[in-house]
């Protein structure tokens, strides 16, 4: 029965412990992390979105408050003189958890103005592709916004990457999440970014 | 005390009274018509190459038989076989230091490095193809390697062609263009005829088996016909498969390796037939426009398996004895 | 328990230098080290968790109950590299994203888990910390080492930290890639096992 009792607290202490300290280090290095993430990851996708912007969209960059998510916007004024904005969602169920994409759409004329994947844990040379390899990514350039964005399997008008179909499909998942944050979001953004 | 007669050595063990030497001698006797028609048909660099890569794997061996301290193997002119089969499968104009890495790979990775001779799980010549393939693809792309030469015929690679255009392309290339060496490829695996002659030669004379060609060339014929059935319009037929990239050299000189191949009948039909059946596998569905390396390797992995399929011990029953 | 400081520092060092004289932790070692940097990245992050939960285990070895000592020395373990992995992402981003899944999967090396169990738990702080210390260099070091190889092999190149290499062949030299791919580990770990062992023997 001591023993018992010592296996239980023993571990509870322990657990309760460690969680008190990864909840510390996580508060310590969240700002840090953000701006890390931004600075190595969304600057590229946005930067190769927004090769011909005139403005500098993460510095303008705002955030916007939906149900419970914090959304950061980076609005990006394009050479022909039209508003775009890009923002990231994540695509549930990909190979290696949730993967991130990085969606611009044009705010005129509500076309995509194209998608890069951010973040992923997927297979090197499989499911990666998705990241590295643009001709997957680049089927969603100026596709307007009513577009079926899922997977030509689910009938939708993408084709997936050949042998990372489960990749290709949690990255459809995250163009029909903005598709969605976008219609909710519109009238805010546009209120933003007058 | 001397045990030299407790000693037991690794396979080959089937035994004809003729010695390494004359096999590996034979062996090479067999690749010669194919050879000779590649230094006619690529030219002097061709011979150079197959030169090289003899050479180079030879001396190979040798270095790794003084650095390590044992007697020297080259005697038996295993790495001559290794060295040539290697030089046979590149294009002509392939760069000299590519065969130096490559021959060492074939040697010292794939043979060596197991024990030496009769110890490789991988067929040695197959293994720093594969190597080299993976690391240097431009070098191996046939269509660029003839740029600078004038032929008679369609200075295409059969397979590159069929891969990237269709089955459509595979009538640009008649049959007996192919059975006679008419197309661009390896120096030494263009030749149907010679490589058949040679094929035939050495099984007649016992060192390839026939279950093995056979069965290869089976499943080679089988798949891709039913691939061409069911799509003529995707696939090509099974005599173009047969006859184009380095199904042939597979059929009589790679898949009948002897350290890497099953050993009883039944086995030996199931290796053959596999290995072709995943050629066309990965001909037709994979990424690659000639498999024959990568799926002779893949069965040479196998072989242990399929060496399970044997008539029961004599004896106490022992099911693993 | 004779064993001084300095011995049980630099048997990992060379005796007992972790992927190749105890063949353990193979999965970083094959998987990261396509670069120096990526050696040395991963072979301090392995060291940091091996200090410190070395350090701990030892602490806590008299109150550890002994049914449950693996799944306390997996919390322990697990939260130290939780911590890495927070301050990784917060200061070398770059080398966090290549890294990737095999920063939480030191939780599963069996070289900390090793350590904890055959060594943490029955010696002292001071000569625990020690261990940890000698392991973890070794580890990094033997990671850089087989990155070195194949980076130069593979690539070209030698890249110490930073993402910019500090030594180049030249255009000259075609890349023998087949070195920085996935087979190219094997191969690389199995030569240099052989030459180690070709050394040890002399």
């Amino acid at each position: 029965m001591r023993e018992m009792i010592s296996m239980i607290v023993v571990l509870t202490l322990l657990a309760s412990v460690s969680g008190g300290l990864l909840a510390a280090v996580k508060s310590g290095t969240e700002l840090r992390i953000e701006e890390q993430v931004l600075k190595f990851q969304k600057a590229p996708a946005i930067e190769s979105l927004f090769s011909d912007v005139t403005n500098d969209p993460l510095k303008e960059r705002f955030t916007l408050e939906t149900g419970d998510r914090t959304l950061q916007i980076f609005p990006g004024k394009m050479k022909d003189g039209s508003l775009a904005v890009a923002f990231e969602t994540s695509g549930k169920g990909g190979y290696g958890g949730d993967i991130g994409l990085m969606v611009g759409i044009n705010v005129d004329s509500d076309q995509l103005v194209g998608a890069r994947v951010t973040t992923h844990a997927e297979t090197p040379g499989l499911g990666s592709r998705a990241k590295d390899d643009l001709t997957f990514v680049s089927q969603f350039n100026s596709k307007p916004l009513d577009s079926n964005l899922a997977l030509k399997a689910d009938n939708g008008s993408i084709d997936a990457i050949s042998g990372a179909t489960v990749t290709s499909r949690a990255v459809t998942r995250a163009a029909i999440q903005a598709q969605e944050l976008y219609s909710q979001l519109k009238p805010e953004i546009l209120k933003q970014i007058q | 005390m001397n045990n030299t007669k407790l000693t037991v050595s690794h396979a080959p063990f089937w035994h004809d009274g003729d010695n390494l030497f004359q096999k590996n001698l034979t062996f090479m006797l067999a690749l010669l018509p194919a050879a000779i028609f590649g230094i006619l048909q690529f030219g002097a660099p061709a011979l150079g190459v197959m030169a090289l890569s003899l050479s180079c794997a030879m001396l190979w061996e040798l270095i790794i038989n003084l650095v390590s301290k044992k007697p020297a193997t080259i005697g038996d002119l295993e790495a001559a076989v290794i060295g040539l089969l290697f030089g046979m499968m590149l294009p002509a104009i392939t760069p000299w230091w590519l065969i130096v890495v490559g021959t060492f790979v074939a040697v010292f990775v794939g043979k060596m490095i197991f024990g030496g001779i009769g110890s490789s799980p991988f067929n040695p010549t197959l293994l720093g193809m594969a190597v080299l393939m993976m690391s240097w693809k431009m070098f191996f792309d046939f269509d660029t390697a003839y740029v600078d030469y004038e032929f008679a015929f369609t200075a295409l690679a059969p397979l590159a062609a069929v891969k990237t255009q269709g089955a459509a392309a595979a009538e640009m290339f008649t049959l007996t263009d192919l059975f006679m060496g008419r197309e661009v490829g390896a120096v030494g695996a263009t030749f149907g005829l010679g490589l058949i002659i040679g094929g035939i030669y050495l099984i007649l004379r016992g060192y390839a088996r026939w279950e093995l060609s056979v069965s290869f060339i089976a499943g080679i014929l089988i798949t891709a016909f039913l691939f061409h059935a069911a799509s003529p319009q995707n696939y090509a037929g099974p005599l173009f498969h047969l006859l184009s990239g380095y199904t042939l050299l597979g059929a009589f000189f790679l898949i009948t390796e002897s350290a890497s191949s099953p050993v009883n009948r039944i086995p030996m039909l199931l290796y053959g037939f596999l290995g072709g059946f995943m050629i066309i596998l990965m001909r037709n569905i994979g990424a690659y426009a000639d498999g024959t390396i990568l799926a002779i390797l893949l069965v040479n992995v196998i072989s242990p398996l399929l060496d399970n399929i044997r008539p029961n011990a004599l004896g106490k029953g022992l099911n693993n004895a | 328990m004779a064993h001084s400081l300095a011995t049980e520092f630099t048997k990992g060092l060379w005796a007992e230098i972790p992927p190749f004289r105890l063949v353990l932790g193979l999965c970083p070692t094959l998987a990261v080290t396509k670069s120096v940097e990526n050696g040395i990245g991963m072979g301090l992050a392995t060291t940091f968790v091996l200090v410190f939960s070395n350090l701990l285990i030892s602490l806590l070895r008299n109150v550890i109950p002994p049914k449950v000592r693996i799944a306390c020395y997996i919390v322990i373990i697990a939260t130290f590299v939780t911590i890495v992995e927070l301050v990784m992402q917060a200061y070398t981003y770059p080398l966090f994203l290549t890294l990737g899944i095999f920063i939480p999967l030191i939780v599963v090396n069996c070289i900390v888990l090793g350590r904890a169990e055959a060594f943490a738990s029955k010696n002292t702080p001071v000569l625990a910390v020690a261990d940890g210390l000698g392991i973890g260099i070794g580890f990094t070091l033997s990671l850089a080492a087989l990155g070195a190889v194949r980076e130069i092999i593979g690539a070209g190149t030698i890249t110490i930290w930073g993402g910019n290499p500090v030594f180049a062949v030249g255009d000259w030299y075609h890349p023998f890639s087949f070195m920085v791919e996935a087979p190219g580990a094997f191969v690389a770990l199995g030569l240099m096992l052989a030459g180690m062992n070709l050394i040890g023997k002399k």
